[in-house]
């Protein structure tokens, strides 16, 4: 009965249409109708107050490329990026290796290095204020019974960034962690019992069997860490604002100053269109590099 | 380590690998705790011990001044009923959203399908770090800003949850829901009824992971939030973080209000959080 099929297709599809039109009317009009309207604004000058939009044409854009703060603070931005992403995914690997399912306490060593990344990154990073503070954080406490040199920590323009870079390691790396334990229990027990026979050791092992058979999934840790740190805000916001001297300011703080601070929303939204043109290419350039890598066992 | 393969028998140099291993893990653990260690001894110590040199490593005496200043300077009671609200308003929204799209996704055939999934999944690539400034002049223009509909807006349904759920419900075999619907159920009750116990475990995940996010979320509520009465818990602890003030006592007692019932929370469901990250991801 052909016609009785259609009929039923035909309701199908208004059922359908039914069920994924909230998520449509909530995403269209609260997601994808300010990412386009990102870029649009990026060509305006915007008066909240008085409700005026005076087009500019490429003079936000323009007047970023001399903007010497929003410069430092793309710099800061990669820089805090290519560190995260390169300590906290060599470090989530290596502790991720050291564990087996087998040794005891596993679970209670995951929970504890799990616990940074699900407690509210300015709660945590507002302990840290106090942990690195000069004259009384624990650090300079722990350096000074260990007679070492004690720093300005957040502090000094010196080492503020350096300081935020620790502490995104301390919140991230426990996630990086548990994916690669995971990918790591999938690699065949027998690899590893043929290279024990064939007279490898536990470090040769590591070298040669584990880290090519995880491959694919470094590659989602290194993309999510590099979106992640791209995003950064919430610890910057709360350990330095920005400072000292701009010296840890990064793009998403940025945009949140001059649209919330100084108003200027035209302005801010031409540094939110470049930081998404950042991510994307980046996103995208690390996709292309890993087709190349893909491993298959 | 992985000489357990062969157990019962670890040599001499494998017993000393294992500890080495162990200690390592030992090491990086007490780092891992200890700012939240010091964070509680901190916000118990007496003025005079919270900046004694050598550090005090337990409150001796304890004492509770610093959360009396806390609790006196801020409404924690407050900032968890409003962060309760949001969460359980955007997770318990966004989980009925993806349960209904997600099906669609997963059963039906229709017209344009394929770029309405794109279209949903390409939300993920443009985060609210990108939209916060034109979303906030929408909330300006619907007068939402510094109200809950503006705090939840973008949080009302989300593509990570919805994703989850139509793989799992691809999974499942057909012939339920033909049955169901040939005893006459319409599809909403089989959506209801039958789909979404099937999935519920699926469900806690995205629940889990979701409450997670919305809880700890910070940028958009700092946005739109103007009012100390609708702060949440990390816009409130935020704020009340004073720079130049070099008194941490009442900072880490505030700090302990906020993260403390989530860590008890934490040690109760670590083990299904954790499962459930491993094998999903987190969303962007």
């Amino acid at each position: 009965m052909p016609g009785a099929l259609s009929t039923i297709r035909r309701n199908h599809w208004h059922y359908a249409y039914l069920f994924i039109l909230p998520i449509l009317v909530v995403f269209g009009l609260f997601r994808i109708y300010p990412s386009i309207q990102t870029l649009v604004y990026s060509f305006f000058d915007i008066n909240l107050v008085a409700k005026t939009m005076k087009p500019v044409a490429f003079r936000n854009f323009v007047l970023l490329l001399h903007d010497g703060t929003f410069l430092k603070a793309i710099k800061n931005t990669l820089v805090f990026a290519v560190f995260i992403v390169v300590v906290s995914t060599a470090l989530g690997l290596v502790l991720g290796s050291l564990f087996t399912s087998r040794m005891r306490g596993s679970a209670l060593f995951k929970a504890v290095y799990f616990a940074p990344f699900i407690t509210s990154t300015v709660a945590a990073a507002v302990v840290w204020t106090f942990l690195y503070n000069p004259r009384f954080g624990l650090f300079n406490s722990i350096l000074q019974l260990l007679h070492l040199p004690t720093s300005s920590w957040i502090s000094s323009s010196k080492d503020a960034l350096a300081s935020i870079i620790i502490f995104s390691i301390w919140k991230t790396v426990g996630y990086n962690m548990v994916i690669f334990i995971a990918a790591l229990q999938n690699v065949p027990e027998s690899f590893h019992e043929a290279a024990i026979i064939d007279g490898a050791g536990g470090i040769r092992r590591f070298l040669t069997i584990s880290v090519p058979l995880v491959a694919p999934t470094a590659i989602f840790v290194v993309m999510y860490n590099t979106i992640l740190a791209l995003k950064v805000f919430d610890q910057v916001f709360v350990l330095t604002a920005g400072g000292p001297a701009d010296a840890t300011t990064v793009v998403v703080l940025q945009v949140y100053k001059q649209a919330f601070e100084n108003y200027r929303f035209g302005y801010a939204a031409s540094m939110a269109f470049v930081l998404f043109v950042i991510i994307i290419s980046i996103t995208v350039f690390q996709y292309r590099l890993s087709r190349r890598w893909e491993v298959s066992y | 380590m992985r000489a357990a393969a062969f157990p019962g028998r670890l040599t001499p140099a494998a017993a000393a690998g294992r500890t080495v291993v162990y200690l390592v893990l030992v090491a990086f653990g007490v780092i891992m705790v200890m700012p939240f260690y010091w964070m509680i001894v901190s916000s118990l110590h007496t003025p005079q011990n919270l900046v004694a040199y050598p550090p005090k490593w337990w409150p001796r005496p304890p004492v509770l001044t610093h959360y009396a200043a806390a609790l006196a300077k801020a409404p924690f009671a407050l900032y968890y009923r409003n962060s309760l609200i949001v969460s359980v308003i955007s997770v318990g929204l966004s989980l009925l959203l993806g349960l209904f799209a997600g099906y669609a996704f997963a059963i039906y055939r229709f017209p344009l399908k394929g770029f309405f999934f794109f279209l949903i999944l390409a939300t993920l690539m443009v985060p609210i770090q990108v939209t916060s400034v034109s979303l906030y002049i929408l909330m300006a223009r619907l007068n939402w800003i510094d109200t809950f509909a503006g705090i939840l807006a973008p949080d009302l349904a989300s593509a990570f949850g919805m994703f989850l759920i139509s793989q799992a419900i691809k999974g499942m075999p057909m012939d339920l829901i033909h049955a169901a619907r040939i005893d006459g159920a319409g599809e909403i009750r089989i959506v209801l009824t039958i789909i979404g116990p099937l999935v519920k475990s699926v469900i806690a995940t995205a629940a889990l992971i979701l409450f997670i996010e919305s809880w700890n979320d910070f940028l958009w509520p700092v946005i739109i939030i103007n009012s100390e009465n609708l702060r949440t818990i990390p816009v409130g602890v935020a704020f009340f973080r004073d720079p130049y003030d070099i008194n941490f006592g009442p900072l880490m007692a505030a700090a302990s209000i906020a993260t403390v019932p989530m860590i008890v929370a934490y040690l109760f469901v670590q083990k299904y959080i954790i499962k459930g990250i491993a094998s999903t991801g987190l969303k962007f």
